[in-house]
């Protein structure tokens, strides 16, 4: 019953949308939803048995269990700060002619219905209609990028909507498979993730391979992996930055969550050891691809959106080695990059809005005088960059040094490529910050960039998510340890 | 009851029509003629989910029946030959990576090697029999087919045609293979029409804000340069 709750407070949410006339009022609702959302969620973590036991609609199409939850709160948390962060740039979009103030109804509209949406692909129980949800957010978010209305962001909105509603239509292919093989093994076909989990070691290995596969093309394709990432950059550089935000550190989620999900299904069937080698070796890939398209980049966004694509390589190599230990900060990793790459984009973004490209955003940033104009967002893409990168102090060091050691103990010269591969990426981000922050006009000759006065409703986010950063880098309770065991039990890895 | 021979007979001609209407989407230039070829195809389907329903009689290839017919052969390709109207384009010819002869060649060698891997993937499963092995090779190769399209056109609406060519294969793959429970057909119609909207009303966006994104562009310009308000 409580998934109700989320229900109302998102219908409420986009009521009072629909009603209210100023920009304020609008962003001041899915402000408030996003932190309902969080609410609830930790109200259910701690006073609630979980799973929680769902409603009933004919079968069990929804439940609440602690990886559920966990990708919930993480993205709620998100939310909130995006949706704080959206209000001053928005405004600024406004302003500047970017956005029409017709489309601000549309864009907090679909906003709110994208966590909704998002929140409930989290609790499906049936894997079709986490399906469903996941081709929603696809398109939600689509129509975010494409909100501006600029030819290039419609482009990348139709190539986003092309290159993951065609893949994950192969995902659907792979459902179908799952689905016949529980019918076979079964009697009655279900797609219902509690069911097939508890099947799942009498499914024989050819059809869990194959369903296993066309799955994988429709998640990859969703969380940006070689060689369905095209999309990604794109969409992530020409989005408003808080929309950037959610799209990199949310939607990627949905994807790596929808392989984590089947592949703890066909885990425990034979056809694991045909699949680990080929998931680690995507992953190898994607974080190869990255790297190298990291290198040469002078847009920052679009460093920031490979930065993305690195990451979730690195994820689905934790996926492949599949011990207890990797999957845990696998999980861990999971928070960490979102927390990290949300603070990253809401920097970049104040940087855009200061230095934002006269021509498209398609030209290098033409960033100087940083220190001068901009201090907080600077040192918001110096601490980021250090915290992605996986220095110590920050929750990425930990999550990577574990995935690093799991994968050390399954084979020794993946390491050593991995660690060459990290190390072109941190070499990447930082001659960036290096070459972008140390350009400065010479005293005395006259500067013609105005600086953009940012307004405060940017830099509390910024500052928020970058305490939290360091936050769960120092402090790691005993709770939070118990907490993703369970789900690693849950996942039964 | 009608004999099971001559129903079975049907589907088989049937399929082979779905393949034909496949193959023309691949090959033509005129957009109007594509609208409604995939509505062809679409009815197509409804005559096969028909004539299934009367070998199974399963009420649900019923009602995917009539969703199928009411939204894919009546709503959608209403929808996108009124945008096609709007935006005045009545041929595609630009192709880039294939021509349509060698995607109608791809096509038919993907047709083998799909014909081949379902033939060892579905091996232990009861879908064994002849009649239903057919219907997925062919459901999967729609689907590739459709995918040919996407790839092989650059006109942003015949990629739409092709994704919904592509959700026609899966259909038919998911009719023949085995049966989902109604709610869900139900649901992926409702997401096809959002995504079929969504991508053609931004179809149209491509071609008409060029002159207005101009017009942001110069205004982008005096606010950078000296500090005046818009």
């Amino acid at each position: 019953m409580i998934l109700l709750a989320y229900i109302l407070a998102a219908l409420a949410a986009l009521a009072v949308i629909a009603l209210s006339s100023t920009h304020r009022r609008m962003n001041a609702a899915c402000i408030i939803h996003a932190a309902l959302v969080v609410v609830l969620t930790v109200y259910i973590l701690l006073f609630r048995q979980v799973p929680v036991a769902s409603f009933l609609i004919g079968s069990q199409y929804f439940f609440m269990d602690s990886l559920g939850l966990y990708e919930v709160l993480v993205a709620s948390v998100i939310f909130t700060c995006a949706a704080v962060y959206a209000g001053g740039y928005v405004e600024s979009l406004l302003s500047s002619g970017e956005l029409d103030q017709g489309s601000l109804k549309l864009f907090y509209a679909s906003w709110t219905m994208l966590l909704l949406v998002l929140v409930l692909a989290f609790f499906c129980d049936n894997l079709a209609l986490f399906w469903i949800c996941a081709e929603l957010t696809t398109i939600l978010s689509a129509l975010l990028v494409a909100i501006l209305s600029a030819r290039e962001n419609i482009d990348a909105a139709i190539k986003y909507i092309f290159i993951a509603s065609a893949s994950m239509l192969f995902s659907f292919v792979g459902l179908i498979f799952l689905f016949e093989t529980s019918r076979t093994v079964l009697g009655t076909g279900t797609l219902n993730w509690t069911a097939l989990m508890q099947h799942a070691s009498v499914f024989p290995a050819g059809m869990a391979l194959a369903a296993f596969a066309l799955v994988f093309i429709g998640f990859a394709a969703k969380s940006g992996i070689f060689p369905f990432h095209t999309w990604l950059p794109e969409a992530h550089a020409k989005a408003p930055s808080a929309v950037s935000a959610i799209l990199s550190a949310v939607l990627l989620n949905v994807g790596i969550y929808g392989i984590l999900r089947v592949y703890a299904i066909v885990h425990q069937t034979p056809a694991a050891a045909t699949i680990a080698p080929l998931l680690a070796l995507f992953g190898f890939l994607t974080v190869g691809i990255a790297a190298f398209s990291m290198l040469p980049q002078k847009n920052l966004k679009k460093l920031v959106a490979f930065s993305s694509v690195e990451n979730m390589g690195l994820i689905l190599i934790g996926v492949a080695v599949s011990t207890p230990l990797a999957i845990f900060w696998v999980l861990f990793h999971i928070m960490a990059h979102s927390l990290t790459k949300a603070s990253l984009f809401f920097s970049a973004g104040i940087l855009h809005r200061q230095y934002r490209s006269r021509l498209s955003t398609e030209a290098d940033d033409e960033i100087r005088d940083v220190f001068r104009l901009q201090p907080l967002a600077a040192w918001g893409i110096i601490i980021g960059g250090l915290a992605i990168t996986g220095m110590p102090l920050f929750p990425v060091f930990f999550s990577k040094l574990f995935i690093l050691r799991e994968l050390g103990h399954t084979s020794l010269p993946a390491l050593f490529i991995l660690l060459a591969l990290l190390f072109v990426i941190a070499s990447a981000l930082g001659y960036f910050v290096i070459s972008a922050f140390s350009r400065v006009t010479a005293a005395g000759t006259h500067s013609d960039i105005v600086p953009y006065v940012t307004p405060l409703t940017m830099k509390i986010p910024l500052v928020l998510l970058i305490g939290l950063i360091i936050i769960t880098g120092v402090v790691f309770t005993q709770g939070e340890t118990a907490f993703f065991e369970r789900i690693v039990q849950e996942l039964r890895f | 009851m009608i004999d099971a021979a001559l129903v079975q007979g049907i589907i088989r001609i049937l399929l082979v029509c779905v393949i034909i209407t496949a193959a023309y989407i691949i090959s033509t230039r005129n957009l109007l003629s594509l609208v409604s070829m995939y509505s062809l195809q679409s009815v197509t389907l409804v005559c096969l989910a028909l004539a299934l329903w009367a070998l199974e009689s399963s009420p649900v290839l019923l009602a995917i029946a009539a969703v199928s017919l009411v939204s894919k052969a009546i709503v959608i390709p209403y929808f996108i030959a009124t945008i096609q109207e709007k935006i005045r384009i009545r041929r595609d010819i630009e192709f880039h990576f294939l021509s349509p002869t060698t995607s109608l060649l791809l096509s038919m060698a993907l047709m083998l090697v799909v014909y081949m891997v379902l033939a060892r993937v579905l091996r232990n499963s009861p879908v064994r029999e002849n009649l239903f092995f057919f219907g997925a090779v062919i459901g999967i190769s729609l689907m590739l087919m459709g995918m040919m399209v996407m790839l092989s056109r650059k006109r942003a609406i015949t990629k739409v045609l092709g994704f919904l060519s592509m959700e026609n294969g899966v259909l038919l793959f998911g009719m023949f293979v085995t049966e989902l429970p109604f709610i869900i057909e139900f649901l992926i119609i409702i997401d096809l029409i959002i995504l079929v909207l969504l991508t053609t009303i931004l179809t149209v966006g491509i071609d008409s804000t060029l002159e207005d994104y101009h017009k942001r562009l110069h205004r982008f310009r005096l606010v950078g340069g000296t500090e005046e308000q818009p």
